[in-house]
C-alpha cells in the first residue's frame, strides 16, 4: 500500500469518524424554560374561583384495539391474559384518556394566570405498574410534586420516562421493591414513559406549572377546579403521531361559575402521519400489510 | 502455518457474527436499556431471563464469551504464530474487544447517547474485520498464495487493488450512516429524514463501488478463485443486502403504528445487520487477498524484505 493510498484512507476513516459525531447528539434543551420558580410579587391566589369542564367525544369509528404478545414474560400473560393497546379508548363516543389543561391567560384583573404562585402538592401522584400495564395511561403532576412509582406484579419492570425538557432517567424496580419516587422540575407536555423491560407498557405525564389540569375519564367527562375568573386558552392533548395531537380552544371561566370546553377528536386527527413519506414524495412506497 | 491456530480464528470469527446478530437483536426488540446497571445486570450474573432482558442479558453472555475466546486466540497466536504483525494484529483484538466491552457499559449508564451507540454500532463491524482478517492470514491459502501477474495499468485503468479499498471504504462510510439511523430512533418512532436519504445514498455509493471492484476481479481475474470467490460472494451478498435494505426501510416504516416490535421487522433489520456485516468482512478478504497476489513496484508484499523472509520461514 503506497503513501497515497495510505493518507488516503487515514482520511476516509476520520471523515467517518466525524460524521458519525456530527450526526449524533441527543434530544436539544435549547428552549428549556425555567425550573419552576416563583414570579415576582405574584404571591398564591387567593380569590373566588370557578370550573371549566367538558367531554372529550370522539367522531367517527375508533382504531380497534390490538392485542398484545406477552409471551416474552409469563408472568404478564398470567396475570393479565386480554392485554391489548390502551391508546383509543372510546365508550359511546366517548374518549378517555385526555390530556386537558389551561395553557395561559389573564385572571380578571389583569394577571398573568403564570404570575401567581402554585404550590406543588404535598401528597404524591400514583402510578402503579400492574398486569403489565402502566396505571393510569395518562397523569398530570404540578412541577416538583413527588410522583410514586410501584410494581405490583410478580415480575421486574424498568421505568423509563424519556422527556424533551427534563433529565432523562431509567430504573429497574423488582417485584416487592419501595415505591420509586420521582419528581419533574420543568413544566412539560407530555412526557412518554415506556418500560424496557415490556416495550408495549407505555404512559405519559403532564408536568404543569399550574394545578389546572384534568384527564378525561372512560365517559369523556373532565372537570379542571378552582380557576381564577378570567380568560384562558385551554388545551386537550391526546397521544397518536409524533408528539400528540392538540386542539384548543378560548374560555371566560367566571366567578363561582363554570365554563364549558368540549372538544372533539376524530379519525383525522388520529391517522398517524408519517413525516419521513411527508419530506419524501419520491420514494413513497406502499406500506407492508399489518402484522 | 498452524491448522489449529487458523480453525480457532475462523470459531472466533463465526463467533462474532452470532455477537453481531445479538447485538443487533437488542436494538432492533428496543433492548439496551432493560437493565440499568452494568457490568451486572440487575445486580445479578445470572438473572431471571424474561421480557427483553433476555436480549439484553443474552447480548453481554455472548460478548462475554467472544472476549474469552479472544484473550485465548491471542495466547494461540503469541505461541503458535512467528509474523509479528499478525502477533500485533491479536493484540489490536483485544484491545478492540476490551474497549467494545467498555463502550457497551458506556452507552448504557449514559442511557444510548447516539454518539456512543453508533460508536459501538461501528467498532463491532471493525472487531468483526479484524477477526475475519486473522482467519485469512493464518489460512494456508494465504500462504501458500502465489502472485499473479501485474496488471496492466499502462491504459490507465485503477489496480485492482484500489478499486477494492475504495468499495471497502464506501462500505465502511455506509456502516457508520446505517449504524447512525438504527440508533436515531426506538421502534415506535420515524426515523430521521435526512439519515434515510444519507443512507439510501450510501447504498447506491457501495453498489457503484464494490459493483466495479467485484466485476473487475471477475473479468481480469477469472479462473483464480483466490480472488474471485471472495469477489462472487462480495457481489451476491450485496444484491441481498439491496433488497433486505428496501425491506427493512418499509417495515421499519410501519412499526410506530405496531403495540411493540415484531416481526417482520425485527428479523428482516436483524438480518440486514447481519448482512451488512458480511458484505464488510467478504470486501476485507477480497482487498487483502488482491494486495497480497497483485504485485506493484510500491506494493508492501515485494519491497519488505523482512517480511518475506517470515513468509518463507512458514512454508
Amino acid at each position: 500500500m503506497n503513501k497515497q493510498t495510505k493518507v488516503w484512507l487515514v482520511l476516509s476513516i476520520a471523515l467517518s469518524l466525524v460524521l458519525a459525531a456530527a450526526c449524533g447528539g441527543g434530544p436539544t434543551n435549547s428552549t428549556n424554560p425555567p425550573a419552576n420558580t416563583e414570579s415576582a410579587g405574584a404571591g398564591p391566589y387567593s380569590g373566588a374561583t370557578g370550573t371549566v369542564s367538558g367531554v372529550i367525544s370522539y367522531d367517527g369509528t375508533p382504531p380497534a384495539a390490538k392485542k398484545i404478545d406477552t409471551s416474552a414474560d409469563p408472568v404478564c400473560g398470567q396475570k393479565n391474559p386480554n392485554l391489548a393497546t390502551d391508546d383509543t379508548i372510546v365508550t359511546d363516543g366517548k374518549l378517555a384518556n385526555t390530556f386537558v389543561y389551561i395553557k395561559e391567560g389573564t385572571v380578571e384583573g389583569g394577571k398573568k394566570i403564570g404570575d401567581y404562585t402554585w404550590a406543588a402538592p404535598s401528597t404524591a401522584a400514583q402510578l402503579d405498574q400492574n398486569g403489565c400495564h402502566y396505571a393510569p395511561h395518562v397523569m398530570g403532576v404540578q412541577v416538583n410534586q413527588k410522583i410514586s412509582i410501584t410494581n405490583s406484579d410478580a415480575t421486574q419492570h424498568n421505568i423509563h420516562p424519556t422527556p424533551k425538557l427534563n433529565p432523562e432517567w431509567n430504573q429497574t424496580q423488582a417485584n416487592g421493591a419501595a415505591p420509586i419516587e420521582k419528581s419533574f422540575a420543568r413544566p412539560e407536555v407530555l412526557i412518554p414513559v415506556k418500560c424496557n423491560q415490556h416495550p408495549w407498557m407505555k404512559a405519559y405525564i403532564g408536568v404543569m406549572r399550574t394545578p389546572f389540569f384534568a384527564v378525561s375519564s372512560k365517559d369523556g367527562s373532565f372537570e379542571i377546579k378552582g380557576v381564577p375568573p378570567g380568560k384562558y386558552t385551554v388545551v386537550a392533548w391526546r397521544e397518536g403521531g409524533a408528539n400528540g395531537t392538540e386542539k384548543t380552544m378560548e374560555v371566560t371561566v367566571p366567578a363561582n361559575g363554570a365554563a364549558k370546553a368540549d372538544f372533539a377528536f376524530g379519525g383525522a386527527a388520529t391517522t398517524s402521519v408519517n413525516p419521513s413519506l411527508q419530506m419524501m414524495p419520491a420514494i413513497e412506497f406502499p406500506m407492508l400489510g399489518k402484522h | 502455518m498452524s491448522k489449529g491456530l487458523n480453525r480457532f480464528a475462523i470459531l472466533v470469527a463465526c463467533a462474532t457474527f452470532f455477537l453481531i446478530i445479538a447485538g443487533a437483536l437488542v436494538t432492533s426488540n428496543d433492548a439496551g436499556l432493560a437493565t440499568e446497571d452494568w457490568p451486572l445486570s440487575n445486580g445479578q450474573v445470572f438473572p431471571e431471563m424474561v421480557g427483553n432482558l433476555f436480549w439484553e442479558h443474552g447480548h453481554r453472555m455472548v460478548a462475554t464469551t467472544v472476549g474469552m475466546l479472544t484473550i485465548a486466540l491471542l495466547i494461540y497466536i503469541l505461541v503458535k504464530e512467528k509474523r509479528s504483525w499478525v502477533r500485533k494484529l491479536g493484540v489490536y483484538a483485544l484491545l478492540a474487544v476490551i474497549a467494545q466491552g467498555l463502550l457497551g457499559g458506556l452507552t448504557v449508564k449514559l442511557l444510548l447517547p447516539l454518539p456512543v451507540s453508533t460508536a459501538h454500532a461501528t467498532l463491532a463491524q471493525l472487531f468483526f474485520c479484524i477477526t475475519v482478517s486473522l482467519a485469512v492470514f493464518t489460512s494456508r491459502s494465504w500462504i501458500e498464495a502465489q502472485p499473479l501477474p501485474e496488471e496492466d495499468t499502462r491504459k490507465g485503468s485503477m489496480p485492482l487493488r484500489y478499486l477494492c479499498t475504495a468499495a471497502l471504504v464506501t462500505i465502511f462510510l455506509q456502516l457508520v450512516i446505517g449504524a447512525t439511523l438504527r440508533h436515531s430512533a426506538t421502534w415506535d418512532q420515524h426515523l430521521p429524514t435526512e439519515l434515510i436519504v444519507a443512507h439510501i445514498c450510501g447504498a447506491l455509493a457501495v453498489t457503484i463501488a464494490l459493483g466495479k471492484a467485484t466485476l473487475t476481479t471477475l473479468k481480469r481475474y477469472k479462473g483464480h478463485t483466490f480472488l474471485t470467490r471472495p469477489a462472487t460472494m462480495a457481489l451476491v451478498l450485496l444484491c441481498v443486502q439491496l433488497i433486505l435494505g428496501v425491506l427493512a426501510y418499509l417495515t421499519r416504516l410501519a412499526s410506530p403504528e405496531d403495540p411493540q416490535p415484531l416481526h417482520p421487522m425485527i428479523g428482516i433489520t436483524v438480518a440486514h445487520v447481519a448482512c451488512g456485516a458480511l458484505v464488510f468482512v467478504t470486501t476485507i478478504v477480497l482487498t487483502l487477498r488482491t494486495y497480497k497476489v497483485l504485485g506493484a513496484p510500491d506494493s508492501a508484499w515485494e519491497t519488505n524484505s523482512s517480511l518475506k523472509a517470515e513468509l518463507r520461514t512458514q512454508g
